[in-house]
């Protein structure tokens, strides 16, 4: 049993006066895959975006409980979320990569961060994180080139590369891949298979097929609660609630 | 009705819809071509001046000057013997009436510009050279054919006599058109064959760029606060309804504002264009903050997410994501506004910016006028000189406004980046 990364602790969310997450107990452990599974609006994305603070953009968002990150509440207002996102990476459902060069997509990060004084240090880390995710034999010759003139696939990876380039513990993918074709989608699955050796991910997905493909952990929302969590062998095989069962076998969602 | 009849009423009503289209397309330009039209045929012959070739002796019993006499001893001098003697040479007139005619065929400035050619060459005494003198305005609008010459003499500006001297300078080839550099270069002046827009060029110039200066910093902060940084309650609404009711204010209330608390209050220099500058920044600030808020409200709230997903602070997000991205937008709102303050005539009547200015203003705190405001004055005025002077000045004024929203589309489309 690997260590646990992220523990969340009676977790509730609130989006004015509607509760979007009630009381969830969730932990992710270290250096694997864990995927959220659930129906449109269950809380999934709302849930992985309390791990890196993004609900913080949201006015009337409001967060109570806790988050613990290797024993560190991060839902403390007086911790700092520009290094607690240096920590958490996100990659989001459309490819967002900036309107930039590929180079200046990944280089921004570690700029900001202080990373990568000289050029060289910054050029290794570009090519660093494009090795990474797979990417680098594709953009190497056209570094210079727009982010945005990729195809949507290799858009996405670069979204991945741009959160690796500050090299964070923890990567979120918040259905990473529900604007991709399959085969842009299979390149991504691959990708995480890899990146899971350095980094602990957390994947919201609409698919099954890629739950069962990619992760070792996976956690079924429902109207903001989490129903069951465990091993993805046996949330998909022999679950023990009845509304993980009839969602796995889309009797309904 | 059967189905075919139903489809063919409804082809019938979309072909009506595009022939109303066409309609409505053709009058509105056609009211462009004959605006156009009327202001360039009314106005394009003040680019010309009327001239008049004259000989000119520098006597030395005329003048107390000496060959090479300083810059200050030639601007002090008097050559006003100089002129009406050379002047009255032009045409053989027989008596005193008749030079006094001939006299007036010339423009006020015939000394001044005989001055000059001395000022270039102050050897001049003593020699008799070649001058282009400029003509009086009747004169010139005879020449330019803006003047009926067939009316009874009683009915017109130029007497029978002064057409004939002007038909003996056609004659001997004395008189000719070209270019009007006085319309430049000149303040204005009660003699319309003087009167030109250069006071009006500076003094609008500094009216906007000191409106430029005051308003593009305050608003573009305000849009990024307002937009970026603001809550979200009930006095960031507040504020946002405010600012859209100042822009649909009429300028003329700015105009009255400025009139009471600059002038009266602050006791600011009237008529000048720091005034004219400040009231037109207050007038023109919601007008950039309103299209300078819409493009930051442009830029995808994913490209704000990208940047904080790495670790960037708000400020950092907005400051290297958004504002780039929303430049082209706010410069091009920014210089449409301006075109809207430069041609904002109301406010500066108010102002003072009225008042009759010789001299070209040679710092913001002068009195001076500005295009929109020569335009009204010189619309007013009875000489026929002025009429095509005024058609030029909105000539330059439209020709201004074309080059800036030129510029502002021009901006919009080189430098507006797109996401996916």
């Amino acid at each position: 049993m690997s260590n646990v990364k992220i523990k969340s602790k009676n977790l509730n969310v609130y989006y004015g006066d509607k509760q979007a997450l009630f009381d969830v107990n969730l932990d992710l452990n270290e250096k694997e895959v864990t995927a959220l599974i659930g129906p449109s609006g269950c809380g999934k994305s709302t849930f992985i975006r309390c791990i890196n603070r993004m609900n913080d953009v949201i006015d009337i968002c409001k967060v109570t409980g806790n988050i613990e990150m290797d024993g560190i509440n991060i839902n403390d207002k007086d911790l700092d979320v520009v290094s607690l996102r240096e920590r958490v990476g996100m990659v989001f459902q459309k490819p967002n990569p900036f309107p930039k060069s590929i180079y200046d997509n990944i280089s921004y990060g570690p700029k900001i961060h202080g990373k990568g004084e000289t050029k060289s240090e910054l050029d290794q880390i570009v090519e660093n994180s494009l090795k990474k995710s797979a990417l680098w034999e594709e953009v190497k010759d056209r570094l210079d080139e727009p982010g945005t003139s990729l195809s949507g696939g290799q858009q996405q990876r670069l979204c991945i590369a741009r959160a690796i380039s500050v090299n964070p513990e923890v990567i979120l993918m918040d259905e990473p891949c529900s604007a991709l074709d399959p085969i842009a989608t299979a390149k991504i699955e691959e990708l995480i298979d890899e990146l899971k050796k350095t980094y602990t991910i957390v994947i919201v997905t609409h698919s099954m097929a890629q739950a069962v493909r990619v992760s070792q952990k996976t956690g079924f929302f429902h109207l903001g609660k989490l129903i069951e969590v465990g091993k993805t062998e046996k949330i998909f095989k022999n679950p023990d609630n009845k509304m993980t069962q009839d969602y796995i076998t889309g009797r309904f969602g | 009705m059967t189905k075919e009849e139903r489809l063919k009423k409804r082809h019938r009503a979309e072909k009506r819809f595009r022939f109303y289209g066409l309609i409505s397309i053709f009058v509105a330009l056609l009211f462009v071509v004959i605006l156009v039209q009327n202001i360039f045929s009314k106005g394009s012959s003040a680019f010309k001046k009327t001239i008049i070739t004259t000989e000119v002796f520098f006597d030395q019993e005329l003048l107390e000057i000496q060959n090479g006499a300083s810059q200050e001893e030639i601007m002090e001098a008097d050559f006003y013997d100089i002129m009406i003697e050379n002047l009255i040479k032009a045409y053989p007139a027989k008596n005193r009436d008749e030079e006094d005619e001939l006299l007036k065929l010339f423009s006020g400035d015939a000394e001044i510009e005989i001055k000059k050619a001395f000022l270039n060459d102050n050897n001049l005494i003593g020699k008799t050279i070649t001058l282009d003198l400029t003509a009086s305005d009747d004169i010139d609008q005879l020449h330019k054919g803006n003047y009926p010459r067939d009316l009874p003499e009683e009915r017109r500006r130029i007497s029978d006599f002064q057409l004939v001297i002007y038909d003996y300078f056609v004659e001997n080839k004395k008189i000719s058109k070209n270019f009007n550099n006085y319309f430049f270069n000149n303040g204005d002046s009660r003699d319309p064959e003087l009167a030109g827009i250069g006071g009006a060029l500076v003094g609008s110039f500094y009216s906007i760029l000191i409106c430029l200066l005051l308003a593009f910093p305050v608003a573009v902060l305000a849009s990024i606060y307002l937009e970026e940084f603001a809550p979200k309650n009930k006095i960031t609404d507040f504020i946002e309804i405010n600012i859209n009711n100042l822009a649909a204010v009429p300028s003329i209330v700015y105009g009255l504002l400025a009139l009471q608390i600059l002038l009266a209050t602050i006791q600011l220099p009237r008529s000048t264009p720091l005034v004219a500058g400040i009231t037109l920044a207050l007038m023109t600030l919601p007008r950039i903050i309103i299209p300078c808020r819409a493009s930051l409200k442009a830029v995808p709230p994913s490209i704000r997410e990208g940047a904080l997903a790495v670790g960037a602070s708000k400020f950092q997000s907005v400051f290297h994501h958004v504002v780039p991205l929303a430049l082209p937008g706010t410069l091009s709102g920014t210089i449409i506004g301006l075109a809207q303050a430069l041609g904002e005539t109301a406010p500066l009547i108010l102002i003072g910016m009225v008042a009759f200015v010789v001299d070209i203003p040679s710092s913001p705190i002068d009195p001076s006028s500005s295009l929109p405001v020569q335009v009204y004055l010189w619309s007013e005025s009875a000489e026929r000189g002025f009429v095509e002077k005024t058609s030029a000045t909105i000539m330059m004024l439209l020709s201004f406004l074309i080059v800036m929203n030129f510029i502002a589309v021009y901006l919009r489309q080189k430098f507006e980046k797109r996401w996916n």
